[in-house]
């Protein structure tokens, strides 16, 4: 359960972001990227951030969630296959012979207030 | 009105963590992040370890567990320094735990320290303590398909240990597999088969280690 960690972390940074921006709330909605080979579950996130939002500036706030996708890139026909999961051999030729990038961002990406 | 934050969810954690790498450096401390299931002998490979390093790491231990100082107690009787933090349930370290453990640490003299971490594949991945190198350490009997199944811990690895090495004509593990995951995953990251109960393969850990020290500060 380390996603209430992760979402303790991120109502504390919206906090920090809505304070020196000098806005007034209410936060209506915050948007984070969750990669899927991050190991984070978006499921738990939400859970997490349901009862951890109560009485915080994100109280009532929608929770968005992108959940960018890796990359499998084959070295030996080139091809560049977006996956949700490791790939083990390349989707287009089968080669073994692949490099998996991306997919692993857990970022704050924007905090929408009402005024 | 919209801001636009492009910021790291674990931020706070990132930033400590780089300056537990700022102290651990200016005190010539290389900090190894070691993790693995529980049970995949960290502490055994720690003990191994540390035999082979005499004379040319100084090494400390950090001590993560949800409960007990078991290891600690291990790593104490070899004379090492150690520091145990109980997680009393957190599933992992992170940085702010490991600043407060620092203020318990004597750096001066110290060349190496290994930060146990919390046995767990999943939630320690995600969690910068401001080391040098993470060492990731998969054990025989835990299966050869551990890389494809928990990516984030291996990815990020500088080391992959394979230990119990000496378990496996019982078992079906193929080292092949997992070096050939690795390779997919994480090019760069070095794989060390290891039996610490034979001693076979500790020293090419050891001499791994050893050529990453840093250099000590001056006076």
């Amino acid at each position: 359960m380390h996603e209430t960690a992760i979402v303790a972390a991120l109502i504390d940074q919206v906090e920090e972001q809505v304070r020196q921006s000098g806005l007034q709330g209410p936060v209506l909605r915050v948007e984070i990227s969750i990669g899927r080979l991050s190991g984070v579950c978006p499921h738990s996130v939400r859970f997490a951030f349901e009862f951890l939002a109560a009485g915080t500036v994100v109280e009532g706030a929608t929770l968005a969630i992108d959940e960018p996708r890796a990359c499998c890139r084959c070295l030996a026909c080139g091809a560049e296959t977006v996956i949700d999961e490791i790939a083990v051999q390349c989707p287009r030729c089968g080669s073994d012979e692949v490099r998996i990038e991306g997919g692993r961002a857990l970022m704050l990406q924007t905090i929408e207030l009402a005024d | 009105m919209k801001i636009v934050a492009a910021k790291s969810l674990l931020k706070a954690n990132d930033q400590l963590a780089a300056a537990n790498r700022d102290a651990l450096s200016a005190g010539g401390v290389l900090a190894v992040n070691l993790v693995g299931s529980p049970g995949c002998g960290k502490t055994t490979l720690l003990e191994a370890l540390f035999a082979r390093l005499a004379g040319r790491l100084a090494p400390a231990v950090i001590e993560g567990d949800i409960a007990g100082s078991i290891d600690a107690d291990r790593i104490g009787a070899l004379g090492v320094p150690v520091v145990q933090i109980n997680t009393e349930g957190a599933c992992h370290l992170d940085a702010i735990m490991i600043a407060a453990a620092l203020e318990g640490v004597d750096l001066g003299g110290l060349s190496l320290l290994v930060v146990e971490n919390v046995g767990n594949l999943v939630c320690t991945a995600g969690f910068d303590l401001g080391e040098h190198l993470r060492v990731t350490v998969l054990s025989v009997a835990e299966g050869d398909d551990k890389v494809v199944k928990y990516p984030a811990i291996f990815q990020g690895a500088d080391a992959v240990v394979v230990t119990k090495t000496d378990l496996a004509p019982l078992s079906n593990f193929r080292l092949e597999r997992v070096a050939s995951d690795l390779r997919r995953l994480t090019p760069a990251a070095e794989l060390f088969p290891v039996s610490a109960l034979s001693g076979e393969g500790v020293d090419a850990l050891a001499d791994w280690l050893a050529a990453r020290s840093l250099p000590q500060p001056a006076g």
